[in-house]
Parts: structure tokens; sequence; C-alpha cells
């Protein structure tokens, strides 16, 4: 920045503006360049963030297209199939009549690994005055998820919106919304 | 400059068209930095990241943001065509934008972060100070007027056009009309490439501001002009920067259906209102003094809190938030204005922007986390007036210490 300022100031009055218009034209032309090139280093496939993993299933929820592939593939590696488990994080939820609620935020799991309630961020206008709320893991449903990418639940806006803010570090535990006819929570010692 | 002096046609119609530059310029800039407000965390979201991965990209903007201010500012100082650096940092924008759209991973997402926090740090003050060159001191108040009416345009603008573009094709979409911006915020520097010095006469003769700019940093810095308002724009902050969150929060939980249309609301009329009264604003501060348009802005602060802790109706709410515009038209022109009253000029104008804007970086940080806390611990109502007592501090505080930095005119 310093360097080209010197030379558009030594340039003097007339051409100095056309120097810079240079400079940022060049710099236009470069930069696509330099993506094209950060795109194939190695740096860009790395993960995002530890996922939350369960037991019973473990979902490759990466977003990342390819899962990193080793020189020799050990015999304790299984196959998955795309229709038996699906990335959950950042995934729309879809109200009882398609409308947009929010997304999957977080996954909330019992000492047993299994997953007791989703996080979801609901409503807000670009970032601004969005809600946090638990959901029972049982009012979801979860059977487009692979295939659209969405979840469902059976609560529209205005039902969601009495519910009590999810705070994570609450030391009181998080109160989590349920679907009227909700079937009696999980006991985890079970 | 014995041509400037004469005021001669061809340097009227320069000025006329710098004046458009400095228009558009601002408007576009406004449009981009929507793109990298809080909507960040949606597209991260959307992007499979965890909740804790996202806190730490966007602290890692705002620490460098606050880190470079004073830095950026005194390169900008260093650096004597603005243009080049308001198209540098334009550039950055474009570079931050598009990382974020096409590799939304930790790296390249934190580059983005530091790229844009870095980069907004030299563009403020390249675009107050290329005002300043244009129009000159004496008239600085009404162009300022002018810039924040075309920045909060933009912002409107650029709320609606991203809200839409979010909701309609994609989150990532945002991104690349973002960096797309950038264009025509590129397109208005045209005219003020070939800014060097100011274009109406200054004060004092070349030889003398040589002299001047001798005039230590340290000094400048313990102007009491600076300290106090950089304390009253740090506490005014500390009560104003949480209080647009909360009042979203308070409208999700209240409003049901209608939650995203009411903060869409609270976050365009405000912009409605800064477009409507800036020029008067700065007008104001010109005619009658930086006193006034400072105590007019501060004093909307400590009545905003008390409604919004009193009324919970949405509409009510959304016209409340309207008062924002007004605080937010008088900080936005005080500012750069008192800056300029300050450094005078000794050259480092673009420092004393950069004090100023990290006293404003810190009370915007502090503002959010002890929001959080009271919020928690004590409930909405409990938070406004908390934030409400902030800005009646800041308001007391320009009252009784805030001296008129205003440089006497001859007339």
């Amino acid at each position: 920045m310093k360097a080209s300022a010197a030379t558009s100031r030594r340039a003097g009055g007339t051409s100095g503006g056309r120097a810079f218009i240079g400079v940022a034209g060049a710099l236009a032309l470069v930069l696509p360049g330099l993506l094209a090139f950060a795109a194939r280093c190695p740096a860009a496939m790395m993960m995002v963030e530890d996922q939350p993993a369960t037991n019973t299933a473990p979902a490759p929820t990466s977003n990342q297209e390819k899962p990193p592939t080793g020189t020799k593939v050990p015999e304790l590696v299984q196959p998955l199939p795309p229709k038996d488990a699906a990335s959950v994080l950042g995934k729309k939820v879809k109200g009882p009549n398609g409308e947009d609620l929010g997304m999957v935020v977080d996954v909330l799991l019992n000492p047993g690994g299994a997953p007791r309630a989703a996080v979801i961020d609901f409503g807000g206008f670009l970032g601004v005055g969005s809600r946090k709320i638990a959901i029972d893991w049982k009012a979801l449903d979860f059977t487009s998820l692979a295939r659209a990418g969405t979840v469902e639940l059976g609560l529209d806006r205005a039902q969601i919106a009495a519910a009590p803010e999810y705070k994570p570090d609450a030391t009181s535990g998080a109160a989590v919304v349920t679907t009227p006819p909700a079937p009696p929570p999980v006991d985890p010692d079970k | 400059m014995s041509v400037a002096v004469a005021k001669s046609k061809p340097v009227r119609d320069e000025i006329t068209r710098a004046g458009r530059g400095l228009d558009g310029l601002n408007l576009f800039v406004a449009n981009i930095q929507t793109g990298f407000g809080p909507f960040i965390a949606v597209y991260l979201t959307t992007r499979g990241w965890t909740q804790t991965g996202i806190g730490l990209a966007l602290s890692i903007g705002t620490i460098t943001a606050m880190a470079s201010q004073i830095p950026a500012g005194a390169l900008v100082d260093a650096i004597r065509n603005k243009a080049v650096v308001a198209c540098f940092s334009i550039l950055a924008f474009a570079a931050s934008a598009l990382l974020l759209a096409i590799f939304p991973t930790a790296l390249w997402v934190y580059a983005a972060e530091v790229l844009h926090g870095f980069s907004s740090c030299t563009l403020g003050p390249s675009t107050a100070a290329m005002s300043l060159i244009v129009v000159g001191p004496a008239v600085l108040g009404p162009r300022l007027g002018r810039n924040s009416r075309f920045a909060s345009i933009g912002n409107g603008i650029g709320a609606a056009l991203m809200g839409g573009c979010g909701y309609l094709i994609s989150e990532r979409a945002v991104f690349f009309l973002t960096a797309a911006l950038t264009l025509p915020a590129i397109f208005s520097l045209l005219p003020l490439s070939q800014l060097r010095d100011p274009l109406v006469p200054p004060r004092q003769k070349r030889g003398k501001r040589q002299a001047r700019s001798r005039v230590p940093m340290l000094g400048l810095l313990k102007n009491r002009g600076l300290v106090i308002f950089a304390l009253c724009a740090m506490l005014f902050t500390l009560g104003n920067s949480a209080m647009l969150p909360l009042a979203g929060n308070t409208l999700a939980k209240e409003s049901g259906n209608f939650a995203s249309l009411f903060i869409a609301g609270c976050i365009i009329v405000p912009q409605i209102v800064v477009a409507a009264i800036s020029p008067a604003i700065g007008e104001l501060a010109e005619d009658r003094g930086r006193r006034w348009a400072l105590m007019i802005g501060f004093s909307t602060l400590p009545v905003r809190g008390v409604l919004f802790a009193l009324i919970s109706n949405p509409i009510a709410l959304v016209l409340i938030q309207g008062l924002d515009g007004i605080a937010g038209a008088c900080l936005g022109i005080l500012v750069p204005l008192v800056a300029s009253d300050v450094a005078g000029r000794s050259g480092h104008y673009n420092l004393v922007m950069g004090v100023i804007g990290l006293t404003i970086g810190v009370g915007a940080t502090v503002s959010t986390a002890i929001s959080g806390r009271i919020a928690d611990a004590f409930g909405a109502p409990i938070t406004y007036l908390s934030l409400a007592l902030f800005g009646l501090t800041a308001l007391v505080l320009a009252v009784t210490a805030m001296p008129e930095t205003r440089p006497p005119r001859p007339r």
C-alpha cells in the first residue's frame, strides 16, 4: 500500500490518479487468480469445527465435499450411505406450512450420546434479533433432511415466540420446547 | 493554489464533481458494509459452522478493527492521495466478500475478517479526509451532513437488497452482491483521484503548514476537546450499541410471525431519519456550534432507553427506534468534524479519527457484553434503563465538560 502511494506521489498531479486506477485494475485482475490458487491450497480443505457425534450413528456432519481419504483404507472404516445419515448443522427448519423458521445451530446430547434437543436460531433480519431456542429432538422430523436439506417442525412462529431463549451457559439447564402431543422425554439412564 | 482563491469555473466544476464522487462513495460503501454486519453469523451457520467457531471469527474481526484504528489513521495521514487509500480499502472489501463467499472455511474467513477490519479503519478516515480536502474546514459540517445522508440511504438500500437477496436466492449470494457493489464504489472515486491539496484556499500558507506539522502527536492527544469528546462518544456507544439487538430480541418474542418485518423496520427507520435530518444537523453544527448538535444527539438515548423499558408494542418499538436516527446523524457528523477542529492543520487528522474510532469501538464491544450480562440477570427493562443511564452520563459530560471546538471564523 505504502509503495504504490509513493509511486503515485512521485508520478505527480496528473498521472497520479491514472496510476492508482491502473494499480486498482491490476489488483482486480490478479485477485481471481489468487483465489483460484487458494482453492487448491490444502488449508482450504480444513475442517471447520469439531462436529457433534453420536455413539449410534457417526454422521459425517462436515460440509466438505470429500471425506479425508487416507493412503490405505483400514478395515475399521465402514461405508455410510447418504440415506443413512446427513449433516444437520446449519440446515433450515421449516414450519407446518413450509415457512422458513430458522436453522439448526447446535445439538444437545444426553450422557448416553443420543440427541436430546436441537438448538434452533429463529427469526431475525440480516442477523439482528434472532433468538436461540432448544427444541425437543422428538418434535423434529428429519425425513427430508438428506433429500432437501431441511428439518420439519410442527410448530409455527407464534408458538415458538413464547418459548424462553436458550442460554448455553445457564446453570439451571435449558427449557426445551416440544410439540403438544409430545411423547414422554427420554430417560438418559435407561 | 492562487487559482483556487479566485474560484474560477473549472475549479467550481471540479468541486461539484468531487462532491458527487463523495456522495456516491458514501452511498456504495454503506451498501457494502451492510453485508459485513451480523449477517456473517447467519451465513456461516448455513455453512455448518458451530457457534464457537462463528464467535471466534467475529472476535477476530472486532479485535483487528480495534487494534488497527490508530495505526490505520497514522497510515492514512502518511499517504497524500487519500483516493488511493480508499481504493485499496474498497478492493480489500471486495476480496474479503469473495473469500467469504467462495471459501467459507476457517482460515479464509479469518483472513477475510482481518482484511475487512483493517480496511474499515482506513476507509472511514480517508473518506472524511477527502471531504475536508474538497470543501475545506469552513464548510465541513454541511458536507459531512451530506455524507451522512448518502451513507444512510446506502445502508437502507443495502439492508433491503441484502435481506431480499438472502431470502430469495441464498445466503452465499449476499457476499457476491457485496463484492459486486464495490465496483460502483471504486467508480465513484474517479473524480476524487486527483485530489492533493484543498480545492478551497487554506487559511495558512504552505510553508507554515510544513512547520505546523511538527506539532507533537502526544500534545494533540492531550487536547481537552478531544479527550472529552472521545469519552462522551464512548459512553454514548456503551449505552447505544446494545439497544438495537435487545429491541430485536424483544420484537422476536412479542411479534411472532412478523418479527423479521419489524426488525427490518428497526434497521431501516433510523436510516430514513438520518437521511432526512443529517444536512440540517451539519448546518446546525456549523452555525450554532458542535455542542448543540452533540447535546441534541445524546439526549435521545436516555429517552429511547426509558421508552423501550416501558413499551413492548412492536409498532411503537419501531417508531422509538427512529430516535436512534437522530443520535446516529449527530454522532456521524460530529466525529469527523470534531476531529477536524482538534487536528487543525497539524497533519494528524486521521490519527485523531483513529483515536475516536478506537474509543467508540471499545464502547460498542463492552456494550454488548455488559447488556448480555444484565439481561440474563435482571431482564430486558432493567437492561434498557442501565443503557439509558450510560447515555445520560454521556449527555451530562457533554453539557458540563465539552468545550466548543468550532474554530473562530472571521465574519
